[in-house]
């Protein structure tokens, strides 16, 4: 299989702290990738390293199979986590700009980005200045300087936050129209329910260690249904109960919760019946969130190897 | 390289289209205009006749005063009031005069001085001659030009009285009591040049001025450039497409292409308007300004010690500007890096009065001082070419450090937010490989 992005045991610290620790993992060609984990867990400090902003204390990082030059960041687009634009110059400027930093002639960038700009219902704001624009607009603004050259790989920090419903929906279908096209995405959050619509594979970070990487399918897969989903009203004081649920998150008339080991779901029907209405019960794989709640919570790391 | 030719085309583009560009452009020469036409115009204020009364007990005394006052006329006296202040004393003087001094007379004079019947008087005493004093009381006793006058008119009357009274005729002592004149010539490698002493201090004054003012924007317009960079954050999208070092190489040198427009439309225009311009200032100045010139060496020499000046100050602001996450902060930090700029003002007078002191000597080798000060000392007088060449190679020299060090500053900084950092954390950036 080709790789689009390989990290071999890359480390880098700043004087006593380790930002990331012997990270390693790899994202074939065409997938998207999740790389999760707490704030501060090394992400960004990883993505800087990827694109060559920072050099890695050791390891090493391959692009396209080869080590990586900045000739090959060409080839990459970026979008990092603090939006930056260049706030009294126009949009068509600003992308323009970009876009001739990586290698693209005026003519052809003013032709994509008039057609992005449609896409994501930027059209009439051309030639404003991003300074009057909305942070909602100024961020597909820079979604479009990230894709804008049609880098083969794209590394999106944070790329839903702070859009409203609509312009995630529009942004998705334009992330799902890339990969179709072949293009390989590494998404870099903490916002676990599009991770899960979206990825292929994660891999979770804390404290600058990969704690769990693989194929998301086999990751879930791995925990299997040993999740409950329950709604309800009334009282849970069973949830307390170390026999029965090794742990929960509660949302007050919903709860998802992990069996103990050996637990019996029917049991903990019947005692949950007895203090609360129950107007749903569920046994489901494991939610993301709770994975990564769950790895982060743990001492022990787990790495499934897929 | 294509990626820097990108990063100065920007940087050129955004300032030069910019309102304060062009504003500036065109002010930098009206302001010029200005500081020499407007004490001139200001002082003349004062240029109606006005109403003076002299009193003496002594008849003589009175009239030879009056007679100064009301004959006087700027051109008899080179040396009285200073050159700029010369059209104001074109003032004419309405002089009546009073011989038999008293209390009441006094107290009326006052009185119509108050209600501005009377502009001022001046108070003899009968035992002037030997005390060589007098009192002149004006409305406006701040008036140093009024006052001036009226004290050169009793200096002159007393010495008139004295001369005539050792057997000088009135003519004789006229022409003991006129004035001299001193023309100034400078000489200098190109030959002999007859000049005044105005021109030879305006001209070069005029381009320090220019080479400070430019060095210091341009300067600052890297800094905030960068600041600007660093706290919208393009700074990260740029990283993934070039390197630190091409960003602030494009950055530095397409801030110093918009001076050298600027420059240029400024020397385009002076040399357009040259001829015309010249006459023009004649006329509003006089004839000080007809000895200004400029040699060709000098004005060739300007975008050359502009650019050795621009490029020191724009490495160090732009260091200054990576460590900062807003203007205000920076504000404070590049006062330090600004101190050696205004001491290069503070300098310029002495220096260009004698360019050849030790004090300018060092100043113009000094890397932070020498593109400034160099330059006044070309401006005024060529000094020795191995001068020249030493403080233009200990500049550069110099300048190759900056670029390491301020580079290296740059390159951490940028990714930086948040607290500014300390000295030993900038030193500890600098020796981080």
């Amino acid at each position: 299989m080709a790789f689009t992005l390989e990290l071999d045991s890359v480390t880098k610290a700043f004087g006593e702290f380790i930002a990331v620790d012997h990270l390693s993992f790899n994202i074939p060609e065409g997938e998207i990738f999740g790389l999760l984990g707490p704030n501060g867990a090394g992400k960004t400090s990883s993505i800087r390293m990827m694109i060559g902003i920072t050099a890695p204390d050791s390891g090493a990082i391959r692009i396209f199979g080869q080590p990586l030059t900045r000739r090959l960041l060409d080839r990459v687009g970026y979008l990092p986590e603090e939006r930056g634009l260049y706030k009294k110059m126009k949009i068509m400027e600003n992308l323009i700009f970009l876009a001739q930093l990586k290698g693209i002639g005026v003519p052809e960038a003013t032709r994509r980005a008039n057609l992005w700009l449609e896409r994501l219902e930027l059209g009439r704001w051309a030639n404003s200045k991003v300074e009057e624009l909305s942070k909602g607009m100024q961020q597909k603004v820079q979604f479009i300087a990230a894709v804008i050259h049609e880098p083969e790989f794209m590394i999106l920090d944070e790329p839903f936050s702070g859009l409203d419903p609509a312009s995630s929906l529009v942004l998705k279908d334009a992330l799902l129209d890339l990969k179709k096209l072949g293009k390989t995405i590494l998404f870099s959050t903490h916002r676990m329910d599009t991770v899960e619509r979206l990825c292929d594979s994660i891999c979770l970070v804390n404290q600058g260690r990969s704690v769990l990487l693989g194929v998301l399918r086999d990751i879930k897969a791995s925990y299997g249904r040993s999740s409950v989903q329950l709604e309800y009203d009334g009282e849970l004081p069973l949830l307390t109960d170390s026999m029965l649920v090794a742990n929960f998150n509660d949302f007050g008339n919903y709860v998802e919760l992990r069996l103990a080991p050996g637990a019996d779901p029917q049991h903990l029907l019947e005692v949950a019946m007895r203090t609360a209405k129950i107007r749903r019960f569920e046994m489901v794989e494991p939610s993301l969130e709770e994975i990564f709640i769950d790895t982060v919570e743990s001492t022990k790391a787990v790495t499934v190897h897929a | 390289m294509r990626k820097v030719l990108l990063i100065i085309q920007r940087e050129y583009i955004v300032r030069v289209r910019t309102k304060a560009f062009i504003i500036f452009t065109i002010l930098m020469p009206v302001l010029f205009g200005a500081m020499f036409v407007l004490p001139g115009k200001l002082m003349v204020r004062g240029s109606e006749t006005r109403q003076v009364v002299i009193v003496a007990a002594d008849a003589v005394l009175a009239d030879t005063m009056k007679t100064e006052l009301v004959g006087f006329r700027a051109s008899d006296d080179e040396e009285a009031p200073p050159a700029d202040t010369r059209k104001a004393t074109r003032a004419d003087f309405d002089v009546s005069v009073e011989t038999s001094p008293s209390e009441a007379l006094r107290q009326q004079l006052t009185r119509r001085v108050r209600s501005g019947q009377l502009d001022g008087f001046a108070w003899i005493e009968a035992d002037a001659v030997t005390t060589r004093r007098a009192t002149y009381y004006s409305r406006n006793a701040s008036d140093f030009i009024e006052a001036s006058l009226v004290s050169r008119a009793f200096r002159l009357a007393l010495s008139e009285r004295q001369l005539s009274e050792r057997g000088f005729s009135p003519a004789q002592a006229k022409t003991l009591l006129g004035p001299v004149s001193v023309d100034t010539v400078r000489i200098d490698k190109q030959g002999v040049n007859k000049s005044n002493s105005m021109a030879a201090v305006a001209l070069p004054y005029v381009l320090l001025i220019t080479i400070y003012v430019t060095v210091l924007i341009y300067g600052l317009y890297v800094m905030r450039s960068v600041i600007e960079e660093k706290s919208s954050r393009v700074i990260e999208v740029l990283l993934g497409s070039v390197t630190p070092m091409q960003l602030m190489a494009g950055k530095i040198i397409g801030v110093g292409a918009v001076g050298l427009t600027q420059i240029g439309i400024w020397f385009a225009a002076a040399i357009v308007l040259g001829s015309g311009g010249l006459a023009f200032a004649h006329q509003i100045i006089g004839n000080s300004m007809k000895d200004a010139h400029i040699s060709a060496v000098a004005l060739i020499l300007f975008p050359v010690f502009f650019l050795l000046g621009y490029a020191t100050y724009a490495c160090l602001y732009a260091a200054i500007g990576a460590m900062c996450n807003s203007d205000e902060e920076a504000q404070q930090l590049q006062f330090p890096v600004t101190l050696p700029l205004i001491l290069c003002m503070a300098c310029a007078i002495p220096i260009i009065r004698d360019p050849n002191t030790p004090l300018a000597f060092w100043l113009s080798m000094f890397p932070l001082t020498s593109p400034i000060i160099m330059y006044v000392r070309i401006s005024i007088n060529m000094p020795p070419v191995w001068q020249v060449a030493l403080s233009i190679a200990i500049s550069l020299a110099s300048l190759y450090g900056l670029i390491w060090l301020s580079s290296r500053i740059y390159r951490i900084g940028i990714l930086m937010y948040g607290k500014r950092p300390t000295l030993p954390e900038i030193l500890k950036w600098i020796r981080y490989a």
